[in-house]
């Protein structure tokens, strides 16, 4: 039998080298040969390995000859946005609408290399591919991305959608995205991804950014993907002083999901907002890994993850939170808070707190239960059918995580996709 | 009304009603008083559909429908109404989308449209007018942090608003102070009229001084054991409920 590292091998020998950095794909390649493949056996993997995805090898989408006529290119009604459009990890340059402004580089990635907009040595910030055997595959393999930098005090008249579209059988995609916002700019971006019914293979993202010094960064990240893809986000962001960062994750659909946040404080009076909602059903797999690291004094986050595990579905909520010793007065808030709907459905959870200094308020909490039978029996008391008293608590439950989203359209999309795929209509 | 006939239930193993029967008409007042653990509360929960409960004998007649054999949310919508001993707390769901949702779904039972904005918000100023209910609780989450009284004169406004054909109160007098208490029993006596009726449960005759019944029974081990005009109460209030307790043949 095959070992994993062997399947692995296997798994990744049909992708075309990366069109990005190739000092980057050559450290990705490199670091490939030393890095386990996720199992079972991995702590970090345990209840998330990788072995179902390795048993199709994928491979790199042709170059797209267009975007596809049934896919909207912003899947948001109502929404006004910038576009960057994405099929199988590729720009569809015509189908983009990118923003044209001093003080502001919207462009994609490959462009912004093209034109020596990203140094030598700089091209990546995480250092992802040194970690993670997820990594190396992403570095090995990145394609093209978002690509927007703003200058000092530039504030983005829209957001800026990024809708990456997976499509085809054992398709690999390895989206890229960087965004650096400047001292006191501002900017939104929505992370969309879809996928069409029939769709396999892996979509392996990767969104760096950096947040300047009293610069704002808000992210809406939508994930809603039917076929079979498995899906590995990884955001990395770091903080400069007084800055703030905000990121919403709903998992709307997925086969199977990890996500992957990594938020680092470098600057004092930092705020991060971390909010996950995932309700998955059938045989869904939905994994929320989020690292929140407080380095300097007089910082702030707050994190708040739900969902709601139907069926047979099953996942992870793993939240980290360091506060060093330099990181005085931090104040950090975290709440995870899960129903197991059905008995087949499971969820590990597990909040990790590590604490060096000793003069910070951290509180935390985890929760899994059961729907509160009582209210329930309350609801239908009043006329309200079993369905809707469900849909009652259910859009209770979560409404919080759902507040703040930077866009209303896309909340509100959002609340429409869930109220369809769970019949709250 | 209603007519309970031979009723008998219980919790797991355990039987409760013991063959309970009782007949209210249109436009009555009942009051069913007695001892704790006699089976009142069980009834109320029986009547309103708690699934924890299993009937194993017995026949309810609600306005013609076989009570039985509807869920809690049809028997609602049929008319009936519990107001809870013990309301519950529900966060997140504000109290008014709570009572939109239940005057619609009573609506379309009835082959109406959704009510209008404008007329629910009309509704609801006049309803929580009667048991003084303010715009702040109106508009928090369904019961959460409220007071015992709060929560009460909450259960009076959702009947109020859904207009039931049968109220069944339950221990409705617990937890309120002597204001909360009046409150709740002028709320209650508004809404009294030749078509609704009444079904009061409760330990303790005082209720009964305020929400004044047309016929008074005592439940005891599941059975009721004694029916009278409204001076019943005040003997049970005087003697106890020991000398009563054997059913008098």
């Amino acid at each position: 039998m095959a070992t994993a590292q062997d399947q692995a091998q296997a798994f990744v020998a049909g992708l075309a080298a990366s069109s990005g950095s190739a000092s980057l794909a050559e450290a990705g390649r490199q670091a490939l040969a030393d890095l386990p493949v996720p199992t079972r056996k991995s702590e970090r993997w345990k209840y998330s390995p990788l072995t179902p995805m390795l048993v199709n090898p994928v491979r790199t989408a042709p170059a797209p000859a267009g975007w596809p006529e049934d896919v909207p290119t912003n899947p948001i009604p109502g929404l006004d946005a910038y576009r960057i459009v994405l099929l199988n990890g590729q720009v569809v340059p015509e189908a983009c609408d990118l923003p044209v402004a001093d003080g502001v580089v919207c462009m994609s990635l490959s462009q912004a290399y093209s034109e020596g907009r990203i140094g030598e040595g700089d091209e990546d910030w995480s250092a992802y591919h040194t970690r993670e055997w997820v990594g190396a595959v992403h570095a090995a393999y990145a394609q093209d991305g978002l690509f927007l930098s703003l200058e000092n005090g530039v504030v983005l008249d829209r957001p800026v959608l990024v809708h990456h579209h997976a499509t085809g059988e054992n398709v690999a995609s390895c989206p890229r995205h960087r965004v650096e916002v400047g001292a006191n700019a501002h900017a939104e971006v929505v992370l969309w991804s879809s996928a069409p019914e029939g769709a396999s293979g892996m979509v392996n993202a990767v969104l760096e950014a950096k947040v300047g010094a009293g610069a704002r960064l808000g992210v809406d990240k939508i994930q809603h993907e039917q076929g079979a893809v498995f899906q590995l986000a990884h955001e990395h962001v770091t903080q400069d002083k007084d800055s703030t960062f905000r990121i919403h994750t709903v998992t709307v659909q997925g086969h199977w999901v990890r996500n992957e946040l990594n938020v680092l404080q470098h600057g004092s009076g930092s705020h991060t907002v971390m909010h996950g909602a995932y309700l998955p059903k059938g045989q869904e797999h939905v994994d929320n890994h989020t690292t929140m690291d407080h380095t300097v004094p007089h910082c702030t986050s707050s994190e708040l993850y739900k969902g709601i595990w139907y069926d047979r579905s099953t996942g992870v909520f793993n939240g980290k939170v360091f506060v060093r010793e330099d990181a005085q007065q931090t104040n950090a808030y975290q709440q995870n808070a899960n129903i197991v709907a059905d008995a087949g459905a499971s969820i590990n959870a597990k909040p990790e707190l590590e604490i060096y200094a000793d003069d910070v308020k951290c509180s935390h909490g985890c929760t899994v239960g059961q729907f509160d039978e009582e209210a329930l029996f309350y609801l239908k008391s009043r006329g309200i059918a079993e369905r809707a008293a469900r849909a009652l608590m259910v859009q209770a439950f979560i409404g919080d995580v759902l507040e703040g989203f930077g866009q209303v359209e896309v909340a509100q999309e959002v609340e429409g996709l869930l109220a369809q795929r769970h019949g709250w209509m | 009304m209603l007519t309970i006939n031979n009723l008998h239930a219980r919790v797991e193993d355990t039987p409760i009603l013991k063959g309970l029967n009782l007949e209210i008409g249109p436009g009555e007042v009942h009051a069913i008083m007695g001892p704790n653990g006699s089976g009142k509360s069980t009834l109320a929960s029986v009547l309103a559909g708690r699934e924890d409960y299993e009937v194993t004998a017995g026949s309810v007649d609600f306005d013609g429908t076989d009570l039985l054999e509807l869920d809690a949310s049809d028997r609602a919508r049929e008319g009936l109404f519990l107001a809870f001993q013990y309301p519950v707390e529900i966060p997140g769901v504000s109290n008014l989308n709570f009572m939109k949702a239940a005057v619609n779904a009573k609506r379309e039972h009835q082959g109406l449209e959704p009510i209008a904005a404008k007329d629910f918000l009309a509704m609801v100023k006049e309803k929580a007018a009667l048991v003084e209910l303010d715009g702040r609780l109106r508009d928090r989450s369904v019961n959460e942090g409220f007071s015992g009284g709060e929560k009460k004169r909450n259960e009076i406004f959702q009947m109020a608003m859904l207009e039931p054909k049968l109220a069944v109160l339950d221990e409705t007098d617990s937890g309120l102070d002597i204001d909360a208490l009046r409150i709740v029993s002028e709320g209650v006596n508004a809404m009294r009229n030749a078509g609704r009726s009444f079904l009061v449960i409760t330990h303790y005759q005082r209720l009964l001084d305020h929400i004044v019944p047309d016929f008074v029974h005592v439940l005891s081990d599941g059975q009721i054991v004694k029916s009278g005009p409204k001076e019943l109460a005040l003997e049970l209030e005087a003697k106890g409920y020991d000398w009563i307790k054997e059913p008098v043949a």
